[in-house]
């Protein structure tokens, strides 16, 4: 690569090196738009590894020095999610643009400072969505957009996930397993909250919520393993719901629409839509497509397990829109009223906590 | 000497212990919080301390010893949890020992941290045989293993401290059987690939007694031990002796380590033409993999023999008797 082209590109600076890392480091280490000048933790010998792997021009154990050192125009903040609102505030005065993990704070009001700070430093703040740029998520945005599923009146999103088996619920480790007031599931609460919010259309109120945040297992560290909460927003409703006792796992989106339903899993993706025009006596008919649909569906999951497209796809995708909007001088693809209200909705479905 | 091994609970750690005990060492046994030890038949003087070495905890308190046997690892998982519980947890262990007042510090390597894709001189895996130069081309164990000993081994450098690393081979015994040698089985037929290859076995207490004899061997300027018994039988003996045993292993269809070796070849070379390396296969077909596995080679224990005065104890026969007797106890 040309001096004059890596002279164009973005310098960027990743705090925290763990399980999510993985995820933005190998776009980094490749993307034309970015050039890794740092990377960070807390382990030395993390640090380490993820400099040589990323190809990372340094590796730094404090993040007060990396910023000053390495003057990053972009910081991943990938930490444990306490962490995040330090890390980030301290990224945007160091003049650098932020992209956070999700959950970027534990409530709305911290989420507002954050982003009121950003703009006053005149930098962008992004909390990760990732999801939102999986393949099946842009195939039923496209049949939104062009009318397909009429007007959207119910938007499901159904998480089976044992919160309990990760490191979450590891009653070998000390502590809270995330510390955040919601437990383990508000560190999935963001995906459901901002896919719901998407297909509602309802980017500035969260509407009123009912439900239940409870923990069903006993074990302390995970804080709470399951949610079930209808969610009423303007002209949309929905069922939120994280269990930890079902299986197999399985993330669920399905939309309906005034027109028809469109239906894709995260984890073992396909996507079946049944249009109004597919009841009565077409139905079966319907039923027949849906099935080779499926068995496409198989066959593509197949070959995306050993080609490793999976439930982290959009990552790159996100990435990508994101830089190539910062390299251009356009506008954020993920916007500040949208993390804004996403943090809203969690902090609402956080407050359906119980005591038991 | 005041011993601490960390792992202690895992499958070699208990022998290990049992071993360390036996030979009039004071044990400080680090086991996981969620571990069970009441059943382990260690002696009561075995100190046991609960703690997890991923996170810094009350286990830093024990760290008054002489000498150190390092077992801990995360076998299986993801990336992310292997290098947590295998690097991470290496590296909160290194930080929190008095490493200058100790003596030694044993750390429990593998045999995965050698290079299968050249050929060894003689065909024979021994301690100058390579290391693995494209980790990442293998597994996650294989990547974690070599950072961990890495690690390791630089701390030690640094502080002065003489570091013994310790790599055994496939250690059977009651719990781990490895499958008879099987690489997949369908209802009574078991595929065994390379049958006439050397296993890399050596039995459970074989291994620890190894481990043990590096505790107060005078090993020169050697530093590195390759542990596999005696007799390392082809993967077909060893299913016979499992079957002989009483193990219900299937019908033996055995598949050439040539026929295996094309077949990773061709998947090697599609893999490399039409998904640019992108493709992340199971183990059967990835050729480095397979060759790790499966080639056709010999193993020397020849320096642990010579240098610790290790025999060992146990033979094929008895140790293949004492692993299947105790999966039928455990499945009746």
């Amino acid at each position: 690569m040309s001096v004059g082209v890596a002279d164009n590109r973005l310098k960027v600076a990743v705090v925290g090196c763990g399980g999510i890392a993985n995820e933005h480091l190998p776009y980094l280490a490749s993307s034309p738009l970015a050039h890794l000048v740092g990377v960070c933790d807390t382990s030395r010998a993390t640090a380490m590894f993820a400099q040589t792997r990323f190809g990372a021009d340094g590796f730094f154990l404090d993040a007060q020095e990396m910023l000053q050192s390495t003057q990053p125009d972009v910081v991943h903040v990938l930490t444990p999610p306490q962490s995040h609102g330090a890390l980030v505030s301290m990224s945007l005065k160091a003049g650098a643009h932020v992209i956070c993990e999700k959950p970027m704070t534990a409530s709305v009001s911290e989420t507002a400072e954050l982003l009121a700070l950003a703009k006053t430093c005149g930098k962008w703040l992004i909390e990760s969505r990732n999801l939102l740029f999986n393949d099946n998520v842009i195939k039923i945005n496209g049949l939104v957009e062009d009318g397909t599923l009429g007007e959207i009146r119910e938007v499901d999103l159904l998480l089976s996930l044992d919160l309990n088996a990760g490191p979450f619920g590891d009653l070998n480790l000390e502590g809270p397993g995330v510390q955040l007031p919601g437990g383990a599931v508000q560190d999935f609460l963001p995906h459901l909250a901002y896919l719901f919010l998407h297909f509602a259309g309802a980017a500035t109120s969260a509407g009123r919520v009912c439900g239940i945040l409870e923990n069903l297992s006993g074990n302390g560290r995970v804080g709470f393993d399951h949610l079930d909460a209808l969610v009423l927003s303007d002209n949309c409703r929905g069922r939120l719901r994280i269990s930890s006792d079902l299986k197999p796992d399985m993330f669920r989106l399905i939309v309906r629409g005034s027109k028809g339903i469109a239906e894709s899993d995260f984890y073992n993706p396909y996507l079946r839509v049944q249009l109004s025009e597919d009841s009565g006596k077409w139905a079966p008919f319907e039923q027949v497509r849906a099935g080779y649909r499926l068995a496409r569906s198989g066959f593509g999951n197949l070959r995306d397990k050993v080609l490793q497209h999976g439930t982290y796809h959009g990552m790159p995708r996100m990435l990508d829109a994101i830089y190539k909007a910062l390299a251009s001088g356009g506008s954020s693809p993920i916007a500040a009223s949208d993390i804004e209200a996403t943090a809203a909705l969690v902090d609402a479905l956080v407050a359906l906590r119980s005591t038991r | 000497m005041r011993v601490l091994v960390t792992g202690a609970s895992g499958f070699l750690g208990k022998a290990v212990v049992r071993a360390a005990a036996a030979a009039g060492h004071r044990v400080v046994a680090l086991v996981r919080p969620t571990a069970d030890v009441s059943n382990l038949g260690w002696p009561d003087n075995v100190e046991v301390i609960k703690g997890d070495l991923r996170q810094m905890g009350a286990w830093r308190d024990h760290l008054d010893v002489d000498l150190v046997i390092h077992l801990a690892a995360a076998p299986s998982g993801d990336i992310a949890t292997q290098f947590a519980g295998t690097v991470q947890a290496t590296e909160n262990l290194l930080d929190s020992l008095p490493l200058r007042s100790l003596r030694r510090f044993i750390h429990i390597s593998s045999f995965s941290v050698y290079d299968y894709s050249i050929r060894p001189k003689h065909g024979i895996i021994d301690e100058a045989t390579a290391l693995e130069s494209q980790p990442q081309a293998r597994d996650a164990y294989t990547i974690t293993k070599m950072l961990q000993e890495s690690l390791v081994i630089d701390r030690c450098d640094d502080t002065g401290l003489e570091c013994v690393i310790i790599r055994p081979g496939a250690i059977y015994g009651p719990g781990k059987d490895w499958d008879c040698g099987t690489a997949l089985s369908f209802k009574s037929f078991d595929l065994l690939f390379g049958p006439l290859g050397a296993f890399r076995l050596t039995y459970v207490d074989n291994c620890a007694d190894a481990i043990v004899r590096a505790i107060d061997a005078d090993v020169g300027k050697a530093r590195v031990f390759n542990i596999v018994d005696d007799e390392c039988p082809s993967l077909w003996k060893y299913h016979n002796a499992c079957r002989r045993a009483g193990a219900r292993a299937g019908f033996v269809i055995p598949v050439p380590w040539l026929l295996i070796a094309a077949l990773g070849r061709m998947v090697r070379l599609v893999n490399r033409l039409a998904f640019r390396n992108r493709a992340k296969l199971p183990e059967l077909l990835e050729y480095r993999r397979q060759q790790a596995r499966w080639r056709p080679l010999r193993y020397s224990n020849a320096l642990a023999r010579n240098v610790l005065g290790w025999t060992p104890s146990v033979k094929l026969a008895e140790g293949v008797a004492r692993t299947v007797v105790k999966k039928a106890d455990s499945a009746g």
